[in-house]
């Protein structure tokens, strides 16, 4: 009989309640909208912004959770670097809690700061959307964020301009030699 | 007088004249691209695995162990597919005691490992036995490096399973929880 006890109490001490899911099942469904931004020519110093679509599919309200990381970088489309900076990127909502079978827009907004060094960059960011859960396994949708910043501007010879000042300057010295000229003149 | 002015005047419409479409020229279009509104959505047939109690340093594997849960592609655009595990939780005080998740497959005193194997992948994984561990670093679910395969189109599906092997030692009578995330993004 105390072997038997000893056993059970051995027993007792190996084991343990792993994953118990005593919550009930909850399926996770859900989608967004667009898979893949594209922003082209954003000017360093300069904000721009869009919004992303979240369909929450399942029969009951979640809560999804936004973030923004770095993909791994084989996994970055070609001749894109890392976006040097995430908190550039700003949810208008980092969480939102959407009904069931209800979409939510959240707007996100790109401010790249007005540095001489972020011109002419090709980045790419991930943009995380997360159904919170306390399930063993979870689902997260990654959408594509590419941004462009515009070009440094070129020095360049702008003949307009040039033919233009030239004029200016010609006119307004005739003009003055012209007004004390006949200014100067005795009546 | 009324000359001069007049010269001024012309002067000045003549600079605007030819600079003004010349500085428009600097002046960039910021454009934000959405791909045909392009949808990612993929779901799980399963998340929770209800394990019970466990014994120390012992592998369980999930029933049926390779065609335990179901991937499919829902949206509407092919997807790369990762997966990321976490460390194991104590439910009732998370901060109290903890389970290390490997950084192998392998285990430990508080450290317990994940391994996932898809169906059809039989020499994947570092025992080239399809199994490959679940870490906390996001990698590569479906498609791999090395293999042959290709991103997963809409409505594809992956089957799967998923095997635990608990610490060599660990505290009794804890009921334990931890996620793992499968997350997707735009091939």
């Amino acid at each position: 009989m105390a072997g038997r006890t000893t056993l059970a109490g051995l027993i007792t001490v190996l084991l343990v309640i792993f994953l118990p899911s005593l919550a009930t099942a909850q399926d996770i469904n859900f989608s967004v909208i667009p898979a893949v931004v594209k922003i082209d020519n954003l000017p360093p110093g300069e904000t721009t912004e869009f919004q992303l679509l979240i369909h929450n599919k399942d029969e009951t309200a979640h809560d999804f959770v936004l973030t923004a990381v770095p993909p791994p970088e084989e996994e970055r489309e070609e001749g894109r670097a890392e976006f040097p900076d995430p908190s550039w990127i700003d949810f208008s909502s980092p969480e939102v809690h959407i009904a069931a079978n209800a979409t939510a827009n959240v707007t996100v907004t790109v401010a790249i700061p007005q540095e001489a060094r972020w011109t002419g960059n090709d980045w790419e960011i991930w943009l995380g959307v997360a159904a919170e859960s306390s399930d063993l396994l979870g689902i997260k949708l990654f959408v594509r964020l590419l941004v462009s910043t515009d070009s440094p501007p070129k020095a360049k010879f702008n003949a307009g301009l040039f033919a233009g000042i030239a004029v200016l300057v010609v006119l307004l010295a005739y003009s003055g030699y012209y007004y004390f000229r006949h200014k100067a003149k005795p009546q | 007088m009324k000359t001069v002015i007049t010269s001024i005047v012309t002067a000045v419409i003549l600079v605007l004249v030819f600079s003004l479409p010349a500085l428009a020229q600097d002046s960039a279009t910021v454009t934000i691209t959405m791909t045909g509104l392009s949808e990612i959505s993929i779901s799980l047939d399963k998340t929770q695995w209800p394990l019970g109690t466990a014994a120390s340093d012992t592998e369980y594997d999930t029933s049926p162990p390779i065609e335990w849960c179901t991937l499919t592609v829902e949206g509407n655009c092919n997807v790369n597919t990762f997966i990321v595990g976490d460390d194991a939780e104590w439910v009732t005080e998370p901060s109290a005691y903890k389970w290390t998740l490997s950084s192998d497959g392998t285990n430990g005193e508080h450290i317990y490992g994940l391994w996932f194997r898809i169906s059809g992948d039989t020499t994947r994984g570092p025992l080239g036995d399809g199994y490959v561990p679940v870490t906390k670093t996001q990698s590569e679910f479906w498609p791999y490096s090395g293999g042959s395969s290709s991103s997963l189109a809409p409505g594809n599906t992956k089957q799967f399973g998923l095997r635990l092997l608990t610490p060599t030692y660990f505290i009794s009578g804890r009921q334990m929880q931890t996620q793992i995330t499968i997350s997707a993004v735009a091939a």
